[in-house]
């Protein structure tokens, strides 16, 4: 019902929208082609680097005034004055090996002579140096002046405020150091000449490309545009790339969906897409091809010598072997707890509830650090109550925590409420009448339970024991507090461990990773595949409660075991951290003679370290949070509210982002975003954000678009009708509507962006650490009790915010 | 087959009493319908015959079997009672085959006896041909058959139905009434009806229960309720009724509001009443006690709904289809009624009306 006029102007705005693309694409082309032909010219140069042209370009501009402060002394001095000063200075030039400095016109030879002095010119003692930079414009005015004159007048004095640089320097040389002090009184107007000199020499090396520096310099030639190709021009050929990638994945969704009007929606889509080639899709890609083409050719020799390797061997068994007893232990123990906390009239199963699915907001590390206090086989406090018990010889043991057994037991702890969760969740969501339907065709509750509750959960169990098994393959923190002293390696602590080893180790680690990536990436498939395949979950309109289990005569017994599950596992570490934080000696009890102490609680408090820490976990968590909360909102947009081909693609990156092992994701970023890739954001702040936001960005999309499944589509087009553009739709309409899944969102980012540690090993930089490497350095190299006070500070803040977010959601979420 | 019977069974749960007092024997064979507003009670009811909830005060008795009541509970495996959930909950990991197999293999029945009797009920369900597909390959009605026929499949004494339908839609909703109440009728299973839908409930039952706020308001035929309810709620609820406002003067009914015009009445009933009239009992004639001017006139085929005013009243009379074309609006009518039902005058009618949820 289209009339004429609107279809007329649809089809002038897709001939304008595909003029511009044609534009912006011939645009992205002349970026790669000025990018290459940058490259080429550097190549050509001879420079090493791309810093040398940000160098030569800087120093082209200082020099530019300069020598018009110069030309403003020398046009003061008398005609024949200044041409004897120029003669003088192309005297020192020549005899310092300057080829066409006699031929050169002055202002070029001014210039060249200011970067050639700064750089090869004869040291001004310190003294001087600090009086010609500090005499002031005037007087600097007057000095450049007399020794201009005294440059081709060898019968005038040499100036008295620099008498000490003199000092023994006769003729020529004494000359020369005169040109110096005019150069260096000359760049006393400029910040950063220095700067920029030093940079110069260190990106420049060798006289002949020296001569060329100058060169271009005096000439001035590196124009603005020209220096940002050249002097980034890796950077150029990316954004060039990337603006053509854009344009043409524009072209082809608009033709796809017949929409050829421009806005924010699809801005915002590339921009989504190009953060993730660059930071996810890059470093993966690289890493694989540095695994598997470590020369440049294909070869396997990387993987052979890792796997020859006796102790990779072992580490990778023992990664396996840890796991998948973690797995199994874990959904054993989560299976029946959510059915008694979710599905039956145990005592205070609300309770439980928060109590278990709060364990998976605490540090794993946190657990390790617990459990070690606790498990340890000379002075852990189980060991010691065990021995007291039975009566057992002061021998170590009987419990030893630096084992496998004793990994395994620490990765069940804190990795058992991911089945949990996945568990309860879909157990929540079953309509209780296919369970009712099963009693009342004759079958008991047990019968009940094995043939339709279990069967029915099956998805979401394996879905949970795989989310377990990967979790574990790709935890560091555990291992690395517990396996490390126990000598017990998994692959993510060699990996680490490789990491340090300069070139050879990083292939090695690299190696490593893409093996863990490949075996984390296969599970993550296998189980979207069951998943998938078998999606029971029904949720029907009815019954909102699932229907309650009377357990009976079990009740108290089961409410009993149940209890003291939480007390081993939740109370007992939490308890051991609390208590260790107010201890001297850690091997004493905290009551033993003046062991008690609030040392380490102050020391927290009141080191500027650990507050900076603070302060940057907070700032980087809130970062990677809310960057997380708007990628995840247009991505849930993209993906429950429109039919746009490829979206899955950004689903499929950011699945594939939360379930890469935070170890390789650090990895990849490191040897990827050091500049050779046109970005260079090593050591930086943004390198930690983006690694958490690759990590968990997952983790709000999830939220998001779970919440916006729940909102009927005709919401959105009915404001849409009334009027609103699709910005206004979203912000007044659909946004308020998912605010709390937003909120929640936002949290499930923040909170373990907040107190992550593994990524932060290798990410870290002096400027950039964050509160859970803190508490990592502390416990391994400074002292245990201030690492628990840390650790108990995390815990409580973690506490705080679950808290903050329930009220704020009004108790629809909480973790 | 099977007898139930409720002895003053009340059901609270907490503060919150939801069913009071609810007092009946559902005889052998026979077709009940709890019918009720949402939240009225219904289905905790049905619940309790199932044993998925036990009665606060109270006793169940299947036959001559106590199940539920004192000290004692039988748990709904062991009360050989088929059931159809509202969400159908056909278990999604299984075939149509096995679902409705289930309840015969949990009583460890020779496999030929299983195949024979599934195959016995998917037929009479029409769905034979579905035997091996699963649940997600069905459509909803499909999937209420494989209920229904998994209900079936053990010969229980007693049928209980849980707002089968109302997950279907309106076509589909009407040939499965029929299906059931032909199985039922085939069978001479006891069978008790849970749903909020009074035309289903009148085409299908024998006796029906209308409940309301945990309180049974009237029970009796379909008939007899429609025609003869014993309240403005129960006139109200089911199906399309007026009410006006009058007076019983001499063998006659005044409407103020009407004004003064009357009806006759011949009931014991005195002083001011409550009148309420089924749109079809108007009759458009030439010679009916009361006079209005047609106002609206909508012909809906079968029927014509037409609004008259008579005085500053209007009211809705539903026409046969025939009479199409014999008036024309703001024309003078006249009108009779019959089967008209007077209440007490009992204050705010809204109130009366209103329909907890």
């Amino acid at each position: 019902m289209k009339g004429t006029g609107t279809l007329e102007r649809e089809a002038r705005t897709g001939v304008r929208t595909r003029i511009g693309l044609l534009i912006c694409f011939l645009l992205g082309t002349a970026l790669v082609i000025g990018g290459l032909q940058g490259q080429r010219e550097q190549a050509a140069s001879g420079f090493e680097s791309e810093g040398a042209y940000q160098a030569i370009y800087a120093l082209s501009g200082d020099v530019n005034r300069m020598e018009q402060t110069l030309r403003r002394d020398l046009e003061s001095l008398d005609e024949s004055e200044r041409m004897a000063a120029e003669a003088a200075a192309r005297e020192i030039l020549t005899a310092g090996g300057q080829d066409g400095a006699e031929t050169m016109a002055a202002d070029r030879l001014w210039k060249y002579a200011a970067v050639y002095e700064a750089v090869n010119g004869p040291k001004v003692g310190a003294r001087d140096r600090r009086t010609l930079t500090e005499m002031g414009a005037a007087a600097g005015e007057t000095f450049r002046r007399e020794a201009l004159r005294r440059l081709s007048d060898e019968s005038l004095p040499l100036p008295e405020e620099t008498a000490d640089s003199f000092s023994g320097l006769e003729g020529s040389a004494a000359r020369e150091m005169l040109l110096q002090q005019i150069v260096t009184s000359a760049a006393a107007q400029e910040a950063d000449f220095t700067e920029h000199i030093n940079h110069l020499k260190k990106n420049v090396r060798g006289k002949d490309l020296q001569k060329t520096a100058f060169g271009m310099i005096a000439e001035g030639s590196l124009n603005w545009a020209w220096k940002t190709v050249i002097g980034n021009s890796r950077t150029v050929i990316l954004t060039g790339v990337l603006l053509m990638l854009d344009v043409l994945m524009l072209y082809l969704l608009m033709r796809a969906e017949r929409n050829w009007r421009v806005d924010l929606k699809w801005i915002m889509i590339l921009g989504i897409v190009d953060f993730l080639l660059v930071f996810q899709v890059v470093p993966v890609v690289y890493m694989v091809a540095r695994a598997f083409f470590p020369e440049g050719s294909f070869s396997l020799e990387t993987m052979r010598r890792l796997f020859g390797y006796a102790l990779n061997g072992e580490a990778l068994k023992n990664t396996l072997i840890a796991s998948f007893a973690t797995m199994i232990l874990g959904t054993a123990i989560a299976f029946p707890l959510a059915w008694l906390v979710g599905r039956t009239n145990l005592y205070g199963r609300r309770f439980f509830r928060a109590l278990f699915v709060m364990t998976y907001m605490v540090p794993p590390y946190v657990g390790a650090m617990a459990w070690l206090r606790l498990m340890n086989p000379n002075v852990g406090t189980i060991n010691q109550w065990l021995r007291a018990a039975f009566h057992l010889s002061d021998a170590p043991g009987p419990l030893n925590v630096y084992t496998i057994p004793g990994m395994i037991w620490v990765l069940t702890c804190f990795y058992y409420p991911y089945a949990f969760i996945t568990i309860s969740r879909a157990m929540e969501k079953m309509d209780p009448s296919l369970e009712e339907a099963s009693r009342i065709s004759g079958a008991s509750p047990v019968k009940t339970i094995l043939t339709v509750t279990l069967p029915m959960m099956t998805p979401s169990l394996i879905a949970g024991a795989l989310l377990v098994f990967i979790s574990a393959a790709s935890c560091f923190g555990i291992p690395s507090i517990i396996g490390t002293p126990g000598n017990v390696n998994t692959v993510t602590t060699r990996i680490v461990e490789y990491t340090s080893l300069g070139q050879q180790g990083m292939n090695d680690a690299t190696g490593l990773a893409v093996f863990l990536m490949a075996v984390a990436l296969a599970i993550l498939f296998l189980s979207d595949v069951v998943l998938a395949r078998k999606q029971y979950i029904t949720v029907s309109g009815k019954s909102v409660s699932p229907a309650i289990v009377d357990l009976r005569k079990a009740r108290l017994p089961l409410t009993v075991l149940v209890g003291l599950f939480a007390v081993i596992v939740v109370a007992l570490p939490f308890a051991t951290i609390l208590t260790t934080s107010f201890k001297t000696d850690v091997g004493k009890s905290m009551w033993a003679e003046g062991n008690f102490t609030l040392g380490n609680w102050t020391a927290i408090f009141s080191r500027a370290e650990t507050l900076g820490c603070l302060k940057n976990s907070l700032i980087f968590a809130a970062t990677a949070a809310t960057v997380g909360l708007v990628i995840s909102c247009v991505m849930s947009y993209l993906l429950q509210r429109t039919s746009i081909r490829g979206r899955g693609i950004h689903n499929f990156l950011i699945t594939l982002g939360s379930g890469t092992p935070s170890v390789v994701i650090a990895l990849g970023l490191i040897m990827t975003m050091r500049g050779d890739f046109g970005v260079n954001i090593y050591n930086t702040a943004w390198i930690l954000i983006i690694a958490y936001l690759i990590k968990y960005l997952m983790m709000g999309m999830r939220t998001v678009v779970s919440a916006m499944s729940q909102i009927h589509v005709s919401l959105e087009e009915c404001s849409q009708v009334s009027g609103a553009g699709w910005f206004r739709t979203m912000t007044r309409i659909t946004g308020p509507l998912i605010f709390p899944s937003i909120a929640a969102g936002w949290f499930l980012i923040f909170i373990p962006s907040f107190y992550e540690l593994s990524m932060t090993t290798l990410l870290y930089s002096s400027t950039t650490k964050t509160i859970g490497y803190q508490l990592y350095e502390y416990w391994t190299f400074t002292s245990q009790p201030m690492s628990c006070a840390m650790a108990f500070g995390i815990l409580l803040i973690v506490i705080l915010l679950n808290f903050l977010l329930n009220r704020l959601t009004k108790g629809e979420f909480s973790i | 087959m099977a007898t139930v019977t409720i002895r003053h069974v009340t059901k609270t749960f907490g503060e919150n009493t939801v069913l009071r007092e609810f007092d009946a024997v559902f005889g052998d064979g026979e077709f009940v319908t709890l019918l009720g507003p949402s939240g009225c009670g219904k289905t905790t009811m049905l619940r309790m015959i199932a044993g998925f909830e036990k009665p606060s005060t109270g006793e169940i008795y299947l036959d001559d079997t106590l199940v539920s009541g004192g000290k004692t509970f039988v748990p709904p495996e062991k009360r050989g009672v088929g059931m159809v959930f509202q969400s159908y909950a056909v278990w999604p990991h299984m075939n149509v085959f096995d679902n409705v197999a289930y309840p015969l293999k949990i009583q460890k029945r020779s496999r030929e006896a299983i195949r024979t009797a599934v195959e016995k009920v998917l037929e009479a369900v029409h769905l034979s041909r579905y035997a091996d597909r699963l649940p997600n390959q069905l459509s909803g009605g499909q999937q209420q058959r494989v209920a229904l026929a998994r209900a079936l499949v053990a010969e229980p004494k007693l049928l209980l139905l849980d707002e089968p339908l109302s997950n279907l839609d309106a076509k589909l909703r009407e040939s499965m009434r029929f299906e059931i109440k032909e199985i039922q009728r085939r069978t001479g299973i006891t069978v008790v009806y849970v749903t909020h839908d009074q035309t289903e409930a009148m085409a299908m039952s024998d006796r029906i229960f209308l409940i309301n706020r945990g309180e049974v308001q009237q029970e009796g035929s379909p008939a007899d309720i429609y025609n003869r309810p014993n309240s403005p709620f129960v006139a109200d609820f089911l199906g399309k009724v007026d009410f006006f406002s009058g007076e019983v003067r001499q063998g006659e009914i005044v409407f103020p509001d009407m004004g003064g015009q009357s009806l006759p009445y011949s009931g014991d009933r005195t002083g001011k009443v409550r009148v309420a009239v089924r749109p079809e009992n108007f009759i458009l004639c030439d010679d009916g006690p009361m006079e209005g001017i047609l106002e609206t006139w909508y012909y809906l085929g079968d029927v014509n709904d037409c609004r008259v005013r008579v005085g500053q009243t209007i009211i809705r009379v539903i026409a046969g289809g025939f009479l199409y074309g014999t008036l024309r609006v703001g024309e003078k009518v006249r009108l009779r009624a019959r089967d008209i039902m007077v209440f007490p005058d009992e204050g705010a009618l809204e109130e009366i009306l209103s329909i907890q949820t």
